[in-house]
């Protein structure tokens, strides 16, 4: 079924397509200017939507991007008057702000994942410092009292026919917006704001995604601000500084930034936003109300308006139906050299030595066992390998590749998997959404992710572990957070196999899950490293287990390797029983 | 008359539930050692007793009351002292005022006696704690969770990392405070030296008790077994 | 030429206390406490409004100092309950809260006030000879309160009681908290001394600038590039940053224009979160 004929699809859109086209018939041509211009914002806070309400990452200066698109296409308008030559340079008027937008976030977010707060107060100061600009250059700006005098947009009359090109881009908007997110990558975005380490454990450039959403919050942003000033005919400071942005904020929020999104933001800048306008001057209290409604939404009621019609939705959503199923692009076979070798590796951390000089080389396939009592730097080693922790001195190397310098996601595209012990899912999201986000991961292009096709994805191996995991397809439509504790941890095992990586990192896979769960897990475990052909190390403290299916135990203390042996030699070992009764050497 | 008791405890965290159905009670003079390789729950059961970390289940008396809910600093008022495994001291503080922030006449008179017992450590008191070695550092809040006299005191792997003579030492003060009517709770790997301080015995695995009771230095070869790799 | 150069050398010296004293009640609340408060430049913003109320209730100006100190006391203690302590360790939500709190106080301001400018008439317009150049004695005065406060503030934090426990509760809230000592309390105390901080700041700062509503947000930027480009927790970050921020802005401005100092300041801080998130300088 294509994904625009789902009710909850066509339903809302059609809704807004009547209300925009009866607005102005029933109303006169005064009310479509004053609703064309609620819309434009409405836009605006439909990308405030998309970063947040998706991605998760909050916009403090969203005008910035709307100031600047407005100036821009003011600029350009008033030139194309004169010389008509200038027209070329209005898509300009979207493109620099997607382009900042686009730049901030690579920027900032290339290294670190956890700037969030700090990209909100890097977007805050930008839209104060646009207020400045626009104040001071008058030669260009108009300074003060704006840019004024710009003409109507070629074909388009402001106070009439205006009106028809906006609702036409409104829908548009929306209907991209909503296209989006029903696309692969607008699940990406959500799982996100879920658990972005998750996601680049898998192999997804997380960085890239984020960018990507803020390119289009700046473009929706710039875009409105392009037919702002034709619609307005005046572009002033007000248009790129914070006041503008905390309202913008506002809107968004208390529409609804939920499931619904882009009809919340509209339904916030229309709604509030008018409302504010006739208000403001008669009812001195008014804004103050507003603003204890922001803070009561975003404590208690973080949906907005439109969660209050959610239930409806719901009941109109039809559960996608068995689906014609595609077969997924194969992932690359294992090589012959799949080694693994730590020389000399040294983490040191806050004046803590982690690793102390760890030699360690992994060169057969099978399960390998890694041991050692608590400290040791098992968890340690792999952090080191997964880009969680800077490596001193001394290197990494995976099949001759050293891994220094590399970031996650890439390190994971080399073909390492990783098992975390606190089991890392993506809790509102169903699992069947996480089985298809691990079937899309390093598989899928960027093209990939904006068809619906990709959703159709198969591959053979979740096949055969549902008949083991019966509830990977009884409860596919399940949010992850809603499962058991045991059934989380069997989640993301097979979500670790679906990549098929050559080389998997479990770092005590069966913590918190019962012996008879346990056995269940390590059965999996071995089984599917079986017949991946893979290289398997597994952090794991029962030994029991380890003696089934280790080949060879590898047992760190104090930050470096200790002995190197099979089970009943480290049983026999004096060294290493003196380790775990806890003597030192 | 039990000076602490617990039935039923359990807790994890986040969502994941480390420790189940763990109990046992504990009169005045006691010394319950809890045993069991990594990753069983030792230091979950101190968290959960020292009120570092919420329970699912079971509740926690001390002398009588019941203290489910209770948050670590008034667990310490009412005489739970603790002595945790990691982060031992306050880095920035000088020894000197990590021994004496948290009380309330600032004076060192409570600790001359452990002075006597552990010289170097008055020669360090002005130096910043963050500068000691590791086994300075246990030493520091060993000595500190001692001095507080409380009727219980919770020890999380007191001897990782501390040399073999101010292990004995540790041992003579635990034993002389007992014999003065205090109990210990003592998470231990180290078999030598908790043996001696050994009455009653937990001993964990996958989260759950596996034996439990009366246990004293006579038991060291099966409480070996449950250690040994 | 003497004179020009002794002059530059206050406004620098001027900048860069004005700096430290704004950012000293978030160095406490952030630095500290590690709570992005988004409504620090409103506590500011109160304080400036509190001579403003003074002025025209007919009460000496002075009384406006205890009057915004007690003012943020109260709205602080009542934050703290309903906003702070819910959302502890979720440094978005608390962002977001703060911003809707800020909001708040901002548009509660306007409805009483009305967004214009404020003025006071204060008396202290007199110049003080240094050096030969003549310099506002508010300034003069302002320049060594702050010298003062951050001095006294030093002391105490490193030489009393309840600066240990502060410090020790900011190292290592679990041990603190396994002492004997009650986190919440003195976190929920720092808070509100953080914002005491700010409202006074904003007190002091009243007869210089100009009072309005919307004036608190150049200064939460200010306060927070400080913290960030100076280290957070301690005074020495603080100094550093304020130097730096306040260094750059002095001279670019007079190099060029307010407007590029203001983007210097702002490409400054965009670099340190890049490359240097910690700041200059690191906490122990």
């Amino acid at each position: 079924m294509a994904w625009w004929r789902a009710p909850e699809v066509f339903g809302p859109w059609l809704l807004l397509a009547a209300a925009l086209v009866a607005a102005p018939t029933l109303g006169d041509d005064y009310l479509a200017y004053q609703l064309g211009l609620y819309l434009l914002y409405g836009l605006v806070a439909q990308g405030i939507a998309l970063t947040w309400g998706r991605c998760g990452f909050l916009p403090l200066g969203q005008a910035l991007f709307f100031g600047l698109g407005a100036y821009v296409s003011g600029l350009v308008l008033k030139a194309a008057e004169v010389h008509s030559a200038w027209w070329a340079a209005w898509p300009l008027a979207v493109a620099l702000p997607a382009g900042l937008d686009w730049g901030l976030a690579r920027v900032l977010f290339a290294r670190r994942s956890e700037s969030g707060p700090f990209f909100s107060l890097i977007t805050l100061a930008l839209a104060m410092l646009g207020f400045q600009f626009a104040n001071q250059w008058s030669s260009v700006t108009g300074g003060f009292n704006g840019l004024g005098g710009i003409p109507d947009l070629p074909g388009f009359d402001r106070y009439t026919t205006l009106y028809w090109l906006i609702a036409g881009i409104v829908l548009a908007a929306t209907a991209g917006w909503v296209w989006l997110d029903r696309m692969p990558l607008g699940t990406l975005w959500r799982a996100v704001a879920e658990q972005e380490n998750r996601l680049q454990f898998f192999g997804f450039a997380t960085d890239r995604l984020k960018a990507l959403a803020f390119g289009l919050s700046g473009a929706l942003g710039g875009l409105a601000g392009a037919i702002y000033a034709p619609h307005q005919g005046l572009v002033t400071p007000q248009a790129t500084g914070f006041q503008l942005s905390a309202e913008l904020l506002i809107w968004a929020a208390v529409g609804g930034r939920g499931n619904s999104s882009p009809y919340g933001a509209l339904l916030g800048a229309v709604g509030i936003g008018w409302l504010s306008a006739t208000l403001r001057q008669s009812f001195v209290y008014w804004e103050v109300m507003v603003a204890l409604l922001f803070i009561v939404v975003v404590l208690r009621h973080p949906g907005g308006a439109v969660a209050l019609a959610a239930p409806l939705w719901r009941q109109l959503a039809r559960r996608n139906g068995d689906e014609p199923a595609v077969a997924a692009p194969a992932m690359p076979g294992g090589t012959d050299d799949e080694t693994l070798a730590f020389e000399g590796v040294r983490v040191q951390q806050s004046g803590v030595t982690i690793l102390d000089g760890l030699d360690l080389v992994i060169s057969t396939r099978g399960v390998h066992g890694l041991i050692g009592p608590n400290g040791a730097g098992k968890t340690s080693s792999f952090n080191a390998m997964s880009a969680r922790l800077p490596v001193t001195a001394g290197s990494i190397r995976w099949r001759g590749r050293c891994l220094a310098g590399l970031t996650a996601d890439a390190v994971a595209r080399l073909g390492i998997g990783r098992k975390s012990q606190i089991p890392s899912i993506f809790p509102t999201m169903s699992v069947r959404d996480h089985l298809r986000i691990a079937i899309w991961a390093q598989r899928a292009s960027g093209l990939d992710l904006l068809r619906g096709r990709t959703q159709r994805w198969r591959t053979p191996l979740p096949d055969t572990l549902t008949a083991e995991l019966p509830f990977l397809s009884t409860q596919a439509d399940r949010a992850a957070g809603e499962l058991s504790q045991g059934q989380r941890q069997m989640l993301e095992l097979v979500l670790t196999f679906l990549t098929e990586p050559r080389l998997l990192l479990l770092d005590e896979p069966c913590a918190g899950l019962s012996t008879h769960e346990t056995a269940q897990q390590l059965a999996l475990i071995e089984r599917t490293v079986a017949s991946l052909r893979a290289t398997a190390l597994l952090i794991e403290h029962d030994f029991a287990a380890v003696e089934r299916m280790a080949t060879q135990v590898h047992v760190l203390h104090q930050g470096r390797l200790l002995v190197i042996g099979t089970l009943a030699e480290l049983q026999a070992d004096e060294a290493v029983q003196r380790v775990y009764a806890g003597g030192r050497k | 008359m039990s000076v602490l008791s617990f039935e039923g405890l359990g807790g994890g965290y986040g969502d994941t539930q480390v420790l189940s159905a763990v109990g046992a009670s504990l009169g005045p003079g006691a010394g319950l050692g809890v045993i069991g390789r990594n990753g069983v729950g030792k230091s979950t059961l101190v968290r959960l007793l020292a009120g570092a970390l919420p329970t699912i289940a079971g509740t926690v008396r001390l002398g009588g009351s019941v203290i489910d809910g209770w948050p670590a600093h008034r667990r310490q008022r009412a005489g739970l002292a603790t002595m945790p495994q990691e982060r031992l001291v306050f880095d920035p503080l000088t020894v000197r005022e990590n021994l004496t922030l948290h009380r309330r006449e600032r004076t060192l008179a409570p600790y001359e006696a452990m002075f006597e017992v552990f010289p170097r450590l008055k020669e360090r008191l002005a130096l910043p704690a963050g500068r000691l070695s590791g086994g300075e550092k246990k030493i520091v809040a060993f000595v500190r969770a001692l001095a507080d006299a409380a009727p219980v005191t919770l020890l999380d792997e007191p001897s990782e990392g501390v040399q073999p003579e101010n292990l004995q030492r540790m041992a003579a003060l635990i034993g002389a405070r007992r014999e003065a009517g205090a109990s210990f709770v003592i998470v231990e790997q180290n078999l030598h030296f908790l043996l001696p301080l050994l009455q009653q015995v937990l001993v964990l695995d996958h989260g759950r008790v596996v034996r439990s009771g009366p246990a004293g230095p006579q038991d060291r070869e099966t409480l070996t077994q449950h250690l040994r790799v | 030429m003497e004179g020009l150069a002794v002059t530059y050398s206050l406004n620098l010296l001027y900048q860069c206390a004005l700096l430290a004293l704004v950012a000293l009640g978030l160095a406490i609340v952030f630095g500290q406490l590690g709570i992005m408060n988004m409504a620090h430049g409103e506590f500011l913003m109160l304080g400036a409004y509190a001579m403003v109320v003074v002025q025209r209730v007919g009460l000496p100006l002075w009384l406006g100092v205890p009057l915004a100190a007690l003012a943020c006391a109260v709205i602080a203690l009542v934050v703290e309950r309903i906003l702070i302590r819910p959302l502890a360790h979720r440094p978005f939500d608390t962002l977001l809260a703060t911003w809707g709190l800020g909001i708040l106080m901002r548009k509660s301001v306007e409805a009483v006030f009305g967004r214009g400018y404020q003025s006071l008439d204060h008396g202290w317009t007199g110049t003080l000879e240094v050096v030969g150049a003549p310099y506002p004695a508010y300034r003069l005065g302002l320049m060594a309160a702050v010298a003062v406060a951050l001095g006294v503030l030093a002391w105490w934090y490193r030489r009393s009681p309840a600066g240990a426990r502060v410090q020790a509760m900011v190292a290592n809230p679990g041990l603190a908290e396994a002492m004997g000592l009650n986190t919440r309390r003195l976190a929920m105390w720092a808070f509100v001394a953080g914002s005491v901080c700010a409202g006074i700041a904003g007190a002091l700062l009243a007869p210089l600038v100009r009072i309005e509503p919307a004036m608190g947000m150049d200064w939460l930027l200010a306060s927070f590039f400080v913290l960030v480009v100076g280290g957070l927790g301690t005074l020495g970050g603080l100094l550093a940053g304020a130097a730096l921020i306040g260094g750059t802005q002095v001279a670019v401005s007079s190099a060029l224009d307010a407007t590029w100092g203001t983007v210097a300041v702002l490409l400054l801080a965009i670099l340190f979160l890049w490359r240097r998130p910690n700041g200059l300088v690191a906490r122990a």
